[in-house]
């Protein structure tokens, strides 16, 4: 009883209901995106003035290149959160923001190198830690906090406002607590599997799409079965003669098959990417010759305007300057209503809302 | 443990409430005659925006169009308050408008200039996750036109605990309607401690009632996450009057007790109808503590002299028997007193849990509580009124302290969570 309680819980959590999917799904929304953006730059392009002299279009990414160029951002999310010694959790959280965030948006739209600084930021921010924008900014070269902040309000509208990511880094810990309830074995063994276990939780399931996919306890066990095959073998035992002992006898074999069955799936999602591989994202031959090319077809695809954030949002602000000087019938126009999604110092002067924005969900549709 | 080997990866699209599958409308219908709802600069290019031929409206990205749809779900209607923190505005369900709700636009924070203000992001993040019939519901989340976050929650025009508790002359209550309405509260912090959250800001005007008469706990701008063993929190939570001894003292450390202090003065208030502990400052709150409680010391509350803020007292007063107890709040019978004297224990350590008060003899005792049905209640005109003040308020503030214009509380120092 207590168990099926516990999963009815996980299944209210938004990162079951908003952010786990079927391979096959994952993969149609990446497609979605992917073609959309395409559309949208295509669009963008050939209505740029001038008109670009060639006409003929750039060569975009496929999905399978995005996703790749995703997987070496999210280990660069990790890294840049390590350089700003924020805790496992935060960094976690920060790379979980980006790949999500990149779900629904493509690398081609929004530029991925500075939207990870803006998810370290707010990953602080969701885990209770308030730094100063500018302190996570001077981190890094080139970098401002208005850049950060601008992508702010993008990225809690690609993550649809669910803050909460449930990481498996606790599940590990209780995990330990009750092998050792469990089994006789020395000290040096224990702590061997910790580390290991928890070396790989910090790395592989991150930069893979284990989050989409499996449970935060279904992620921990296949780490457990990695580091540990024989204590992986107890704990699953244990687990399940419990629930014999409660007299759970019926389905209790196919329900065990079936929990080892998806732990062996996840593990086997994990070894793609075991912990050694971070430091092979960059400076390494092989990294080079996958990352750098794709990145200079990124430079030459990406779109136009959006790519810029602080470009963007100053345009959005001059943008607003015109709408709020012109016509006064723009409230009332429903291109204009979803069209100027506008974040400006002037939206705090009340006398410009009453102008411009008068009514945030539009006329009557 | 919590292994969960019932769960399977999901086989289909997670249907739940608010899980809109993008993958069966390719493309919402007339979403491109919108141009971008994240505002791409149609100004960028010489021609007028709305002058863009049809056929070259950007496509909204899967992100927006799923906000969209959000959005469109919802109907606004009048406006039933605004205050520096956030509008609230009646609203119902397109698909069903009869099914009322309250939409809570989040304003831009003047003196926060660091994005999204942290009371947002606390009250998104916790709300998002916690279901239960006496939380505040939150339906939907969406992004408007400017920019800014609007909550859908769910519609509780009977106003809140505070006007009931006030209004003497208006409204009779007994011990088997305060039974029913602190067995609602008690549910509601027993939810949050067991999904480890901190609600911190317990008082009679963030518990709100619903059309039915349950009551839901509302405003979870300074909720966190249950901290880990060697990680800080702020003591600068919970409105004063409501605050236990040992975030007084700047209590680093702590646990659901600091709630379930809380839910002691509340339930105080309840029988004796005006705050039990109104202290002006902090020194006076502490003060009123050891009056009315008693002074903590080395003997009641080990280790209370090596808290941050501690402060020696002028003189002890011994801690108070139940007995004391008994003559100020009998009117809720021995084991009502109990379970009160038992919630405003000094050592948190020593306090009862939420688990430990739904376990308590109480509630069995006679009388039963009052059916949800049949408890007290303001007229819907009057609760409308004070559910918008209550949605639009910044959190941790006493209505008096705001009626006065006194400003915030307290502030908080977001800023020290980090050494």
């Amino acid at each position: 009883m207590a168990q099926s309680t516990e999963d009815e819980r996980y299944r209210q959590s938004t990162q079951f209901r908003l952010w786990s999917y079927s391979p096959s799904q994952l993969a149609d929304l990446r497609a979605k995106t992917n073609s959309l953006a395409k559309q949208n730059i295509s669009e963008r392009l050939s209505s740029s003035v001038p008109p670009s002299s060639g006409a003929s279009l750039p060569e975009f990414l496929t999905p399978a290149e995005e996703e790749l160029l995703l997987r070496y951002y999210t280990v660069e999310t990790l890294r840049a959160a390590e350089f700003c010694a924020l805790p496992t959790s935060i960094r976690a959280t920060a790379a979980i923001f980006l790949r999500r965030f990149f779900v629904t948006h493509s690398v081609m739209t929004y530029p991925p190198a500075k939207m990870l600084k803006t998810c370290v930021f707010f990953g602080c921010k969701t885990e209770n830690y308030y730094p100063r924008v500018r302190s996570i900014a001077e981190k890094f070269p080139n970098t401002t906090g208005e850049e950060i902040l601008a992508g702010e309000f993008l990225l809690c509208q690609g993550i649809r406002f669910a803050f909460d990511i449930r990481h498996p880094f606790g599940a590990l810990e209780g995990a330990m607590m009750q092998l050792r309830t469990l089994v006789d074995l020395n000290e040096e063994r224990f702590q061997r599997v910790y580390t290991r276990a928890r070396e790989i939780l910090k790395f592989s399931p991150i930069v893979t799409d284990a989050y989409f996919h499996y449970t935060p306890s279904q992620i921990m066990l296949a780490a457990l079965l990695i580091a540990d095959v024989e204590l992986f073998d107890r704990i699953i035992d244990a687990s399940f003669a419990e629930h014999l002992m409660a007299g759970n006898r019926a389905n209790i074999a196919g329900n065990g098959d079936k929990t080892v069955a998806t732990i062996k799936e996840c593990r086997d999602m994990l070894l793609q990417e075991p912990p050694e591989r971070m430091t092979e994202f960059w400076g390494t031959a092989e990294a080079n010759n996958l990352v750098k090319p794709l990145n200079k077809k990124l430079r030459k695809c990406r779109d136009p305007d959006r790519f810029d954030l602080i470009g963007l949002h100053k345009k959005r602000l001059e943008f607003r300057e015109k709408e709020a000087g012109g016509a006064k019938t723009a409230a009332e126009d429903d291109g204009a209503v979803f069209g100027e999604a506008l974040k400006s110092d002037a939206d705090r002067e009340p006398k410009r809302r009453r102008v411009a924005g008068e009514d945030p969900f539009g006329p009557p549709l | 443990m919590a292994a969960s080997p019932l769960v399977e990866r999901p086989a289909h699209p997670p249907s739940l409430k608010t899980a809109p599958s993008p993958l069966r409308q390719p493309q919402l219908a007339g979403a491109a005659q919108f141009s971008s709802a994240n505002g791409t600069p149609n100004g960028a290019r010489p021609a007028a925006p709305t002058s863009q031929a049809a056929g070259q409206a950007p496509l909204l990205d899967l992100a927006e169009q799923l906000n969209l749809e959000e959005r469109r779900k919802y109907v606004k209607g009048k406006k039933l308050g605004e205050g520096t923190y956030a509008i609230v505005n009646l609203g119902h369900a397109r698909a069903d408008p009869t099914q009322l709700v309250a939409i809570k636009k989040i304003k831009k924070q003047k003196e926060y200039t660091e994005g999204l203000a942290p009371d947002a992001v606390r009250e998104l993040k916790h709300l998002q996750e916690l279901a239960h019939p006496n939380i505040i519901s939150l339906l939907s989340v969406f992004s408007t036109k400017d920019q800014n976050v609007c909550l859908v929650l769910e519609y509780l025009p009977l106003g809140d605990l505070e006007m009931l508790i006030r209004d003497q002359d208006g409204i009779r209550y007994g011990t088997a309607d305060i039974k029913a309405w602190m067995g609602m509260l008690t549910r509601a912090i027993w939810f949050c401690h067991e999904n480890y959250v901190l609600h911190r800001d317990i008082k009679p005007n963030n518990l709100l009632i619903a059309a039915d008469g349950e009551v839901k706990l509302a405003d979870f701008g300074l909720a966190r996450s249950f901290a880990d063993p060697w990680s800080v929190m702020t003591s600068n939570v919970i409105t004063r009057w409501y605050r236990p001894p040992e975030l007084l003292y700047g209590a680093k450390h702590y646990g659901g007790a600091v709630d379930v202090w809380s839910v002691g003065t509340v339930m105080a208030e309840m029988i004796v109808r005006i705050p039990y502990l109104p202290g002006n400052t902090e020194i006076d709150q502490l003060q009123l503590i050891y009056d009315r409680i008693g002074t903590p010391t080395e003997e009641n509350w080990p280790g209370v002299t090596t808290l941050p803020g501690y402060i020696p007292p002028e003189r002890i007063m011994p801690v108070q028997p139940k007995a004391n107890f008994l003559q100020t709040f009998g009117t809720v019978g021995d084991e009502g007193v109990d379970l009160l004297f038992k919630t405003l224990t000094l050592d948190p350590r020593k306090r009862i849990t939420a688990r430990e008060m739904l376990q308590h003899p109480w509630w069995r005792a006679e009388p039963h509580p009052t059916r949800k049905q049949d408890l007290p209640r303001k007229s819907a005109s009057l609760g409308e009124e004070k559910m918008a003040a209550d949605l639009k308020r910044q959190p941790g503030q006493t209505a008096t302290e705001e009626d006065r214009g006194k400003g915030v509380a307290r502030k908080l120092d977001f800023g020290s969570a980090m050494k």
